[in-house]
């Protein structure tokens, strides 16, 4: 076996290794992941205590900058995506309503103006 | 030759596990999409927390927190939330935050956390398995029981005064316990304490296992403290920690323990 051969197996069964070592036994740990990796049911859920608090405190901000925590998008884009989650599952009907409302409040907002457009 | 081809293996080995970690740790890791609360950042954990406390202080719903908590698996919850609400009054936030933290704390002491069914592993693919059914369940959601929470209808007045000797006590305290017309402990209420170089807040229930009524706060000897419930009527002034002497041991510093009841609804 020439050592061209030898090198090219020892890659392979040094890819397979390295594979194996960093995707079975010692995968990336996320340990320190934000909110909005959290599962579509955590953050559906995540949402409807946003609107919980909001139906008692009525702080529009305060829920704005919670649900800032999912990510970049609007507010708004991630209450509705909590009800369309919520009408899918079949949650109870407090709970849609609850989300509701704070999808109506933050649409009175209106919409911000994007950065550079004239 | 032979050597020459040992030498090929090890190398392309060298080289093939590098490029597999190369390609398995920073080209195409395990993607983390779906994670679960546990797995969160200190600090968004800690907003989790505070958010699952507003949740619970709206809605009253005290099994739904208890299954919210339960998925942020933290060891000594108690004692988090109560920092939490530390904090939070240090950073000058509102103080029905504070309260909220409290309040939560407290349902902790009623009954233990339900264990959670299928705990989400760490460093999981996407395909992470079934959750443990969330609080967003499609059950109908009977009306919320919420624990008992003063009103402002019905302030708390002082009915007893009791200077404590425990020399295993290990800080000399002024200790208060909030109970409500039925003689239930009432968590989330405020106390301020104010003496001559400052002043600081404190809540009921931040140690549950105290009880939901109970709440301390920390003496220097030397210094005299005035007392006040936020919900109270008057104003206990004078608060010294007073010397205690135990049989034939060394006199030290004891604590007060102040009891304050709700007055029957008008």
């Amino acid at each position: 076996m020439g050592t061209t051969s030898r090198l090219l197996i020892g890659i392979f069964f040094g890819l397979l290794l390295g594979l194996l070592f960093g995707w079975v036994i010692r995968p990336v740990e996320y340990i320190d992941t934000a909110p909005e990796a959290l599962r579509d049911d955590f953050r559906s859920d995540y949402v409807l205590m946003v609107a919980e608090a909001y139906l008692v405190d009525r702080d529009l901000e305060l829920a704005r900058y919670r649900l800032a925590s999912l990510g970049s998008h609007p507010p708004l884009n991630y209450t509705i995506e909590a009800i369309d989650y919520g009408v899918e599952n079949d949650i109870n009907h407090i709970d849609l309503q609850t989300l509701n409302q704070l999808a109506v409040d933050l649409r009175s907002i209106p919409p911000e103006p994007e950065i550079g457009l004239q | 030759m032979n050597r020459l081809g040992n030498l090929a293996i090890l190398v392309g080995l060298i080289l093939g596990v590098a490029g597999g970690l190369y390609y398995s740790w920073a080209i195409n890791p395990v993607e983390y999409i779906d994670s679960s609360p546990d797995s969160l950042r200190e600090d968004f954990k800690s907003d989790y927390l505070t958010l699952i406390a507003s949740a619970y202080a709206a809605t009253g719903d005290a099994d739904r927190a208890r299954a919210r908590l339960a998925w942020v698996q933290i060891a000594d919850l108690a004692s988090t939330l109560g920092r939490l609400a530390q904090n939070s009054l240090a950073d000058k936030r509102p103080d029905a935050e504070a309260r909220a933290l409290a309040q939560l704390a407290a349902i902790l002491g009623e009954r233990p956390l339900p264990l959670i069914a299928s705990p989400t592993p760490r460093g999981a693919a996407t395909t992470t398995p079934a959750p443990p059914s969330p609080t967003f369940t499609p059950t109908s959601s009977p009306s919320p029981t919420p624990s008992p929470t003063a009103t402002a209808s019905a302030p708390f007045s002082l009915s007893t005064k009791e200077a404590i000797c425990d020399p295993a006590l290990q800080e000399t305290q002024i200790q208060i316990l909030v109970l409500d017309a039925a003689g239930f402990g009432v968590p989330g209420v405020k106390a301020l304490v104010v003496w001559d170089a400052g002043q600081d807040i404190f809540f009921t229930g931040l140690k549950p296992e105290l009880g939901p009524g109970f709440a301390d706060f920390t003496m220097q000897e030397g210094v005299t403290y005035s007392l006040q419930l936020s919900q109270g009527v008057g104003l206990e002034t004078g608060i010294t920690a007073e010397s205690c002497a135990d049989g034939d041991s060394e006199p030290f510093a004891g604590s007060w323990l102040f009891t304050y009841q709700q007055s029957a609804s008008p």
